[in-house]
């Protein structure tokens, strides 16, 4: 019956001959490929779950009076966006659960983007001819920060409404353009006149969504074009991909896979609490709370707000506010561009213009691996520098020499850092078998007295045996062993 | 299937885990907690969702519990905050409590020393709110003094309260006496947004404020401890008088702290410190990405 | 790279059933398929369990962990097939050349350069006026796009609704006499008639208990002693970093602490940041008390209120 209706498509479509190639697609089994698919199956479920809040949620800062079950609240002036949020938390069946689901999706798709792309960075994955891959990867990136911002915006609470708040005055920094844009975006001079969530909201579910997969569109199709890379290794070659292939296995595990991500993603749903917006309250622009961090992702920009000095130019009539601009503007924009451009940066000083598809050990190139460590090691000081009011308070110690710590490690780290891990690559690159165990030696010594040493046998448990290479068969012979007749083999017919 | 490639990892993720849960479950996080501290007197757990529209009332009347002072009736006026006088029984006995415990830093007239400062004028709420903390005596000289189990029971300390208001009646702020029986939630959530967060922090959780100094967690002020502290303004924190936040507010956000911050509707789950995306990002990275790179680690091969 | 993309020389013959990259990883099949279909039951149970937690109740955390299981087991089994019980490999496929060849290279440049070439050089004229057609058409249509979102900032960054005489109130309308705030107290003000108006929200301190005959309470330069009365001074709460509400007032030390990223003003000296990222003071409200003992405004602010942009002088 398979046979039957596939040659009624193919009549029509004409998939048979790129269906079997896609079906023996391989895909090499080492365990950090598998960094993406988290990114990939989480936003899966950001959709699913998006879906299902797009249908509770309601786009409008009209205020309405809460009549919900959460007593606090009860007869207190709100946005409908606020209170349909509170509405989907207590009073929609499993409406707290997909809400919670999509919030934490959101934290996972972007921190396993973030492994994701050190995976590829460090194994020097994006080199020729893989450059617009890595590009189109940094620029979902940076959709999916600008995604989680707008989405996390959305409930119009005290504490996410104050990052919006912040979002204005960002764009307010900007030379020449600021208060135009800012003034266009929100309808007026900040709160502006409402519109502000509407615009938020379209943008979230609709516009960059559709951006986002339009790019992951590219991003899968240019791997299934050009392949996926793998380490090198016995029967590995620049010319072959060894590995599972997609049909049956590969789409065996990966489905499990989506379920386990899924899985991950609703067990955190319910039973971690997360944005407890009932708690928070609506946002007015006059109240704050403190302890106020925005996502992680957004994080190292708020480190870097925090710790800039205040700086601000003022000259010939006119302000530039360089305490904003530099650290909210030019900042991210330098390490996006960056990263956008490291492969030309790559290949300008290496010269390399030959095709790669054998990945590097990140200690091959040091040199490479240590300006990501530098970069990482920075990122996480900007990061870790907007909970300084936390950890002031965690460890005790006065909120000002927080402050002066990260004002001198977000320079001096990064140096240790690049110094640091380049030693480490040279050195585990000029010791043998790191990383492996040792045989031991063992010690004879000879009748005259001189002694001597044999290298033991490596352990069972070692060198693991793989067997050689072969192409998927075409087809196979499912007659038992027992059943052939020895003269050649028979084909089952059906 | 078990393979000893997998115990680094495992034991990697699973020591962030538990440290990161230690460090956000609720005790850990709240600024000048100690792990000893008393309990605020218990109420029963108010109920703060319901699917009736009409509001119910929540919370139980919090009264002096040390005999002798029960003999203030349960307040009936509408406000349900109201200011006793101590009884004047009380100012011997809290005289001597105070020369044998207070007078070496405070001097024997609670006039100060350059240790410690004067105490006459800020009346007997005052007195209560700083020694019913047990913020006094003070253990060590440190920036900013902490919470601890009091060392007096409810009596000495309001014989100690009384005595020193007895130095000059009828100034600074009388120990008050709060029923939030008739108590408005909502309005308390507001106020308390408005007033009170900025340093509290919108759950109460407390943080740091500047030169190590620091606006302590709420999460075990009574609620008399909470209109003694809107009014007296210890340390750092504003005095709210009667013309900025009256009796009903305070009484409501007496209430709402009680109800509400101390009891949070923590319907998600666990509730992760109450500080917002710190403790989430920990989570969701070290425990969500972690997990699942440990399943990755597992599905596929090393080579 | 090879430039030849080598193909199928016919079908191959068709693998063995015992071939051993036919044959399960698992060492015990048997034993795996238990383990992998203990786990399926599992997650089987678990979505039943998930559907009888959604019909009679609304716990979200029962929900969670049965779907949670459901979803772990069934994933976790089907992976478990995949990686233990499906043939084990590993298969190997060849990576060919997807560039094109030289010549069809060459084919395509000649197709672009040489038929578009033609055609362009010969008519120029047409080509340079329908470049600058679509150029207006682009620049043209960014204009909806952007400038009807919203209305042009003018000079309304510099003014807010205080004005001569607007009475202070707070955010439910109440309106402040000098009586109202203890020293110590803070409240945050309003312009009578825009309460909870963001650009004009001010925050109110109370510094010394002095009377409408007692010399004024200093503050120190930038703030002006003269904007002060009776011991209470008002600063504009937008901090001048990045908006937030500065709600923080450290009563002892004087100072005003943005929550957002911690600029600390100094209250006593016109609110000037001694520390953190603020650039510039808190605009300072000049007060005065009316004959019936209401706080009001002396006037404006003599500057704009919030953070820095451009067109600040």
């Amino acid at each position: 019956m398979i046979d039957s209706s596939l040659r009624w498509v193919d009549d029509r479509l004409g998939i048979a001959k790129g269906g079997r190639t896609f079906l023996d697609k391989i895909f090499p089994d080492h365990w950090s490929f598998m960094l993406g698919e988290i990114a990939l199956y989480s936003f899966v479920v950001l959709l699913a779950t998006g879906v299902f809040l797009s249908l509770y949620y309601i786009p409008s800062a009209h205020e309405v009076v809460y009549h919900g079950s959460y007593i606090p609240l009860r007869g207190q002036r709100v946005s409908e966006a606020y209170s349909s949020s509170v509405g989907l938390s207590f009073d929609v069946k499993s409406g707290l659960l997909m809400r919670q689901a999509h919030h934490w999706a959101a934290d996972i798709f972007l921190g396993s983007i973030a492994v994701h792309m050190a995976r590829v960075f460090f194994t020097g994955a994006f080199r020729k001819p893989r450059e617009f891959n890595w590009i189109v990867g940094v620029t979902m990136l940076i959709l999916g920060i600008v995604n989680g911002f707008l989405g996390y915006s959305l409930p119009d609470d005290l504490v996410s409404g104050t990052g919006i708040r912040i979002a204005y005055s960002i764009i307010e920094s900007i030379p020449l353009v600021g208060s135009y844009l800012g003034y266009f975006l929100f309808g007026g001079n900040y709160p502006g006149n409402g519109v502000i969530i509407p615009r938020f909201y379209i943008l979230h579910v609709l516009i960059v969504p559709l951006l986002i997969l339009g790019l992951l569109a590219a991003h899968l199709g240019l791997l299934v074009k050009q392949k996926h890379t793998q380490f090198k290794g016995k029967g590995k070659t620049e010319h072959n991909v060894v590995g599972s292939p997609m049909f049956p296995t590969f789409i065996a595990k990966t489905t499990g896979f989506l379920f386990m991500v899924s899985a991950v993603i609703f067990l955190l749903g319910g039973l971690a609490q997360i944005n407890p917006i009932w708690q928070f309250g609506q946002y007015e622009p006059y109240q704050i709370s403190y302890a106020v961090q925005p996502d992680w992702y957004m994080g190292w920009l708020d480190g870097a707000l925090r710790i800039m000095p205040s700086w601000e130019w003022v000259g010939w009539g006119h302000t530039i506010p360089l305490e904003v601009f530099l650290p909210a503007v030019i900042f991210p924009g330098i390490v996006f561009n960056i990263f956008i451009i490291w492969p030309f940066i790559e290949t300008r000083h290496t010269k390399d213009l030959a095709y790669h598809n054998l990945l590097d050990r990140p200690r091959d190139r040091p040199k490479r691996t240590s300006a990501g460590a530098a970069m990482l090691t920075m990122l996480f000081m900007t990061f870790f520098a907007s909970s300084t009011d936390v950890m002031a308070n965690f460890f005790e110690i006065p909120l000002n020499w927080v402050l002066w710590f990260f004002r001198f490690a977000v320079v001096i780290a990064p140096i240790i850092a690049y110094v640091l891990t380049y030693k480490i690559c040279n050195e585990m690159r000029a010791a043998e078998g790191v990383g492996k165990r040792k045989r031991a030696l063992i010690v004879s010594r000879s009748s005259t007295g001189e002694y001597s040493t044999v290298e033991s046998e490596p352990r069972p448990g070692d060198g693991v045996e793989e067997l050689e290479a072969i192409p998927v068969p075409t087809y196979i012979d499912l007659v038992p062993p027992e059943l052939a007749t020895g003269e050649g083999v028979r084909r089952v017919m059906r | 299937m078990l393979k000893t490639r997998y115990l680094a990892p495992v034991a990697l993720v699973g020591a962030v885990g538990i440290v990161g849960v230690l460090a956000f479950s609720p005790g850990a996080v709240t600024a000048g907690a100690t792990p000893n501290a008393v309990s605020a007197p218990t109420t029963t757990l108010p109920q703060l969702t319901t699917t009736a529209t009409t509001a119910t009332p929540i919370g139980q009347p919090s009264v002096p519990s040390a005999s002798g002072v029960l003999k203030y009736n349960a307040p009936s006026n509408q406000t349900g905050l109201f200011y006793v006088e101590l009884p004047k029984a009380f100012e011997a006995p809290g005289q001597a409590l105070f020369s044998a415990n207070c007078s070496s830093c405070h001097g024997p007239e609670a006039l100060g020393t350059t240790r410690a400062p004067n105490l006459q004028g800020l009346g007997a709420g005052t007195i209560d709110f700083w020694v019913s903390t047990g913020r006094m005596p003070l253990a060590n000289s440190s920036i900013q003094a902490t919470r601890k189990p009091p060392r007096f029971n409810r009596l000495q300390t309001l014989e100690i309260a009384a005595w020193v208001q007895s130095l000059t009646p009828g100034e600074g702020v009388p120990v008050p006496v709060v029923n939030t029986n008739q108590a408005d939630l909502e309005a308390g959530n507001t106020l308390f947004t408005l007033n009170c967060a900025a340093c509290h922090t919108i759950t109460g959780a407390g943080d740091a404020l500047t030169d190590g100094a620091y606006a302590p967690s709420l999460h075990l002020a009574t609620t008399q401890q909470v209109v003694e502290a809107i009014r007296s303004g210890p340390g750092n924190m504003p005095h709210f008088s009667q013309g900025n936040i009256t009796n009903t507010e305070a009484r409501d956000i007496a209430a709402y702290v009680d109800g509400v911050i101390q009891h949070p509707s923590d319907r998600g789950g666990f509730g992760l410190g109450g500080i917002g995306p710190v403790g989430e990002g920990f989570v969701g990275l070290l425990l969500g990405v972690g997990v699942l790179m440990l399943v990755c680690f597992w599905i596929g091969d090393r080579t | 790279m090879s430039d030849e993309s080598p193909h199928l020389e016919g079908p191959l013959p068709p693998a063995a059933l015992d071939d051993a990259h036919l044959q399960p990883y698992a060492r015990h099949p048997e034993g795996a398929q238990a383990v992998a279909a203990v786990a399926m039951i599992i997650g089987f149970i678990g979505f039943i369990g998930f559907g009888v937690a959604y019909w009679i109740g609304d716990n979200t955390q029962w929900e969670a962990i049965t779907l949670g299981v459901g979803l772990l087991a069934l994933g976790f089994g089907a992976t478990a097939w995949g990686k233990y019980l499906m043939p084990q490999g590993p298969f190997v496929e060849e990576r060919h050349a997807f560039h094109s060849t030289e010549a069809e290279r060459d084919a395509m440049t000649a197709a672009i350069t040489e038929r578009g070439g033609m055609v362009v050089k010969r008519r120029k004229l047409l080509g340079g006026l329908f470049l600058l057609g679509s150029t207006a058409m682009g620049v043209v249509l960014l204009f909806p796009l952007i400038r009807s979102l919203g209305p042009k900032p003018g000079d309304t960054l510099f003014k807010t609704n205080w004005k001569k005489n607007s009475q202070l109130v707070t955010v439910d309308g109440r309106a402040v006499t000098a009586n109202d705030l203890d020293v110590g107290g803070v409240l945050t003000v309003f312009p009578k008639g825009f309460e909870g108006s963001s650009p004009d929200q001010v925050i109110l301190i109370r510094l010394a208990q002095l009377g409408p005959f007692d010399p004024p309470y200093p503050i120190a330069p930038p703030g002006h002693t003269a904007w002060g009365v009776q011991g209470y001074v008002a600063y504009s709460k937008m901090c001048t970093h990045l908006g937030c509400p500065v709600g923080l007032y450290q009563e002892q030390t004087q100072q005003l602490v943005c929550p957002c990223h911690q600029s600390i003003f100094n209250v006593n000296a016109g609110a000037v940041p001694e520390f953190g990222p603020a650039p510039r003071p808190l605009p300072q409200l000049p007060l005065t008390v009316d004959s019936a003992g209401f706080l009001r405004s002396q006037g404006g602010f003599n500057q704009a209120v919030g953070p820095g942009f451009w067109e600040r002088p």
